[in-house]
């Protein structure tokens, strides 16, 4: 009687820890998108293992931060947008979403080079490959279809689950490995600056929170799911942070020696070499589509969401152009604007993947402040506010990636390259 | 007017507004007090009728000094408005719908404030955001001829979803969300959030909230159900329609579904339980067992007594079925007929013997058209044995029509969206364009082949290969044809469904392929031709070549046509077991074979043939 009783009690467990599990591990595979894969390819081709360190930091900093996001989701029932709109008013959540869907529109500009990186190593010109991805992912956002696609997308792009392999199979200095990520380095160019802004732009996106926030909403979770929900935060944040590590230390192993650099996608393919062989540019290019495919697909749809929601406009995906025309409005222009800003003739696609993820690092502590102080308001969050390291980890990163900002500022004016 | 400075009597600066509080029992409220922050930051609530002078645009004067202020407290029955309602989400109990509050309007006469109404519209967010852009905007609509206009919702169609009134005293015109038609209720409930929709439910009493869980979207009335408490859950269950409750019931995860059947009284979970037995989309799965009967023997005026004293539990009364001892159908009685029959006239003498009755296996739609076809207010279920089961009911018999309506709309125009005209527009441009689509990707896919292949064909001289490419590429130029082809016999396919023609006058498969394939000879001849001349004189290649292409062009063309024919015959079985069609699928589906079919043939023919002559 006792063993089956606590079976049922482990079944039970389980399938709560399924039911709940999603939002997290979703969204940080969401993330390691066109603009993540190529920022960390960058970062290991450029500067070998120098940026290391920063990973496990900034993966720490991702956990608290989404954690924080799930929390005001499931205490209060209500998106982040809507959250910004009822602490502060009109005025500040106007340029909160500003900031979101500028963000959105440069990180949509990433997923679309990605589209048009990955299908010219298969052959195809870019001119004739974004316009036709734009109208896929148009008519999946509308048909509210993109839920069902969204597995397959997810299927393609944990094809790089093959950096991990090919980390073990190129063979690095593991003792070197070992100390460049747990001992900090600097360099004081503005290369370096730049690519540690795009790195945190990218690892904690600001659309994320707005993300994994609706979600835990959208799914009516709770407080008392908030233990299985932190679960699901931190292995879907570690997962994401293993690969970024893994894509850093073979691309800094493959590609830093060679003193190549990275100039085209093809060129970032060559660190799965290892794994795949020849076939190493094909296998980049399907797990590149299908990352882009999918964020493209979501972004879009985070900006519509969190502005029609700040704003109390009609919304949702089944809405007419005539019963919801902002909704509608924002997220066909976030598609067009990602689409069209890649037609243009002669842009390198790897420096726009990297230079829309610094917009989104520049951008994310103005909506990490918002955020703060939500979450610290009692009136709002009740005994469920931020403990004291929470708060310590997220202002450190709003402090840092500002630093970082200004830093670059004052680079850019005393002309330090 | 937040934040402007605060004077007291002697004209010195004491603080500025923070928030001011209304009267909620007036249908215009007055502003009854005001708050505001002195220098050190702290809040203070004071009487707006004991101490304000008065009001202007620049600031609130008091009537005594500083020192003489005495400070009262928040009143239950008070709101404030900036805590409580500027930027939240309230329900327009008029409007049905829930929206944010972006500003709002007070009027002032005699230094007494009272709050109009909160603008919900794009004006109130520009005003927000700076009056300049608010008068901007508003030049620019005159402009071009349009008026921006506010978009106001009164004190008295507001319920706030945040803060609970249930304890506020409101007026007797105020309406609040759960005092609405359960069919509005669920209206609003659908756009809410599920906490928000848990907190609507904690004020709706059982009966309501049956009514409400009634009224709302199929996919959402399990999710409602699951959500709450497995008590309350039951209860609400209980007071349902034993049909409307079995359906849920069968959408909720096995494990809740057996917990609530256990918590609800035995009758009823029997009840339910012996509906859940029969087939979704059937007469079974729509009916209630809630029947009132009578016998032969017994009188119109027992007939009425029997009617009184069970007429709560019965969903209709209309119908008055007459049964005999083991429950057989023998008859019917309207109401009309005991109202105008005398008192002591036996039932077996008024009714009426011919009833028209269904199984219920039946498909629902056709008992939905057999109770319209007969202007009936219900039809009872009975099995083979004449035994009557239960009843359909007209409402139940509008919603079938209503959900099978909305399937045929969806199979024609290829979405189950609810569309305004431009939507539409878009639906139908979109869906005349797939061929376009599919056009598109086939070439994408042929340029992607050559450029993987084109290299390995020049390097090994492979002139077979070579030729196959080359004909595929044809092929892919002359794909619209074939396309085109193929949405007319889908459309044709999907016209026949929605008509929803019988078995017995439906062509079988074999007729429907002679019938197809002749037009299909017809349109493959024609494309041959084309695709003779275009070889010919375009590429001037040898005639065996231009020949050999047409004959594969013809081919194709019939075969698509085929295909499209047997799909659509697919589709029309499918349909008539019950199940749902997607007509733009059918279309796709009959494009991507044909396309698939041609180009793959075009290759093969051409690497058969294999002599290089066009290039």
């Amino acid at each position: 009687v006792t063993t089956a009783g606590a079976d049922t009690r482990r079944r039970t467990g389980l399938i709560a820890l399924l039911a709940v599990i999603g939002p997290g591990i979703i969204t940080a595979s969401a993330g390691n998108d066109a603009g993540g894969i190529s920022t960390y390819s960058v970062a290991g081709a450029d500067f070998g293992y120098e940026m290391l360190w920063l990973i496990p930091i900034m993966t720490l900093a991702l956990v608290v931060v989404q954690e924080m996001a799930v929390r005001m989701g499931a205490v209060t029932g209500k998106g982040f947008a809507a959250l910004i709109r009822e602490r502060f008013g009109i005025r500040p959540s106007f340029f909160a979403m500003l900031a979101l869907v500028i963000s959105n529109a440069a990180t949509s500009v990433s997923e679309f080079a990605g589209i048009a990186s990955a299908m010219e190593i298969l052959g195809v010109s870019r001119y004739l490959a974004v316009p036709i991805a734009a109208l896929a992912v148009w008519m999946l956002v509308v048909r509210g279809s993109y839920r069902r696609v969204e597995k397959i997308l997810l299927g393609l792009s944990a094809v790089f689950i093959a950096y991990v392999i090919s980390a073990l199979l190129v063979g690095p200095d593991w003792a070197e490995v070992a100390r460049a990520t747990v001992l900090p380095t600097f360099e004081i160019t503005s290369g370096f600056v730049v690519l540690s802004i795009a790195m945190v732009g990218t690892t904690i996106a600001p659309w994320m929170q707005f993300f994994v926030q609706s979600n835990v909403v959208d799914k009516g979770l709770t407080v008392r799911d908030l233990s299985l929900q932190r679960v699901d935060v931190i292995s879907g944040t570690i997962a994401a942070g293993l690969i970024a590590w893994c894509i850093v230390l073979t691309t800094g192993t493959v590609l830093h020696g060679s003193g190549a650099g990275i100039a085209t996608a093809a060129d970032a393919a060559g660190a799965l070499a290892p794994v795949a062989g020849r076939y190493a540019t094909q296998l980049f290019a399907i797990g590149l589509l299908g990352a882009s495919l999918l964020a493209a697909c979501v972004l879009p749809l985070t900006a519509s969401y969190a502005v029609c929601e700040a704003f109390g406009f009609e919304r949702g995906i089944d809405r007419s152009w005539a019963e919801a025309p902002v909704f509608n409005g924002i997220y066909t222009f976030v598609i067009v604007f990602g689409a069209a800003f890649i037609l243009i003739p002669g842009l390198n696609l790897i420096s726009i993947m990297v230079f829309s993820q610094v917009i989104g690092g520049i951008l994310l502590p103005f909506l990490l402040v918002f955020m703060m102080v939500i979450v610290n308001d009692r009136r709002i969050m009740g005994r469920h506010v931020n403990r004291r390291a929470n708060n310590v980890i997220a202002w450190g990163t709003i402090v840092a990636v500002t630093a970082l900002t200004l830093a670059l500022v004052g680079m850019t004016v005393l002309g330090v390259s | 007017m937040l934040g402007k400075p605060v004077l007291d009597a002697t004209g010195e600066t004491i603080g500025t507004i923070h928030d001011v509080a209304i009267a909620t029992r007036e249908v215009f409220p007055r502003v009854t007090s005001l708050a505001f922050v002195g220098p050190d930051k702290t809040p203070f609530m004071l009487s707006w009728r004991k101490y304000v002078a008065s009001i202007d645009d620049d600031q609130v004067t008091l009537t005594v000094a500083r020192p003489e202020l005495r400070f009262s407290y928040l009143q239950p029955d008070e709101v404030l408005l900036s805590r409580d309602l500027l930027s939240k989400q309230i329900v327009d109990t008029q409007g049905m719908k829930v929206v944010r509050v972006n500003d709002l309007k007070l009027s002032e006469s005699k230094n007494q404030l009272r709050l109009l109404g909160a603008e919900v519209g794009a004006r109130g967010i520009l005003r927000g955001l700076s009056p300049l852009l608010e008068r901007a905007a508003s030049a620019a609509a005159t402009l071009v001829g349009r008026e921006l206009s506010e978009n106001l919702i009164a004190w008295n169609y507001m319920d706030l979803l945040d803060r609970d009134l249930s304890h506020v005293q409101l007026s007797v015109t105020h309406k609040r969300l759960h005092e609405l038609h359960p069919a509005d209720v669920a209206d609003v409930l659908e756009q809410l959030s599920p906490a928000q929709r848990a907190a609507v439910f904690e004020h709706l009493d059982n009966t309501q909230a049956a009514l409400t869980v009634a009224e709302l979207e199929d996919e959402l009335q399990a999710d409602v159900i699951d959500d709450l408490g497995s008590q309350r859950a039951s209860d609400i269950l209980e007071m349902m329609d034993p049909d409307d409750a079995a359906d849920i019931i069968g959408d909720l995860p096995y494990d809740k579904a057996e917990a609530l059947l256990r918590l609800m009284g035995v009758q009823e979970a029997s009840t339910v339980r012996s509906l859940l037995g029969y087939r979704e989309k059937t007469a079974g799965g729509i009916m209630t067992p809630e029947v009132t009967t009578v016998t032969e023997e017994m009188t119109v005026e027992q007939v009425i007594e029997h009617i009184r004293s069970e007429a709560t539990e019965s969903e209709t009364i209309y119908y008055i079925y007459v049964v005999d001892e083991e429950r057989r159908l023998d008859g019917v009685i309207s109401l009309r007929d005991l109202v105008v029959a005398q008192p002591g006239t036996l039932v077996s003498d008024i009714a009426e013997r011919d009833v028209f009755t269904v199984n219920p296996d039946d498909d629902q739609e056709d008992v939905a058209e057999t109770m319209s076809k007969y202007d009936l207010l219900a039809v009872p279920v009975v099995d083979e044995t004449n035994k009557l089961l239960g009843i359909v009911t007209v409402d139940d018999a509008l919603d079938v029509m209503e959900e099978e309506s909305a399937e045929d709309l969806a199979l024609a125009t290829g979405s189950i969206r609810e569309q305004g005209p431009i939507a539409s527009l878009w639906w139908w441009f979109v869906r005349r364009s797939a061929w376009l689509l599919v056009w598109a990707l086939a070439f994408l896919a042929v340029a992607m082949l050559r450029a993987q292949l084109d290299p390995i064909v020049a390097g090994t001289a492979n002139a077979r290969l070579g030729v196959g490419l080359v004909f595929m590429t044809l092929a892919t130029a002359l794909l619209p044809l074939l396309l085109k082809t193929a949405e007319e016999v889908s459309s044709r396919a999907v016209a026949e469904l929605i008509e929803g023609s019988d078995t017995e006058t439906r062509p079988s498969l074999g007729r429907r392929l002679l019938r197809e394939s002749g037009i299909g000879i017809a349109m493959g001849l024609v494309g041959g031709f084309l695709a003779f001349i275009w070889v010919e004189t375009l590429y001037g290649g040898a005639i065996a070549q231009a020949v050999q292409f047409a004959a594969v062009t013809s081919v194709s063309i019939l075969a698509t046509v085929l295909v499209g024919a047997t799909l659509g015959e697919i589709a029309l079985r499918r349909s008539a077991a019950g199940k749902r069609v997607s007509g733009s699928s059918l279309g796709i589906t009959a494009m991507v074979v044909g396309a698939l079919l041609y180009l793959t043939l075009a290759f093969w023919i051409g690497t058969l043939v294999g002599v290089a002559g066009v290039s």
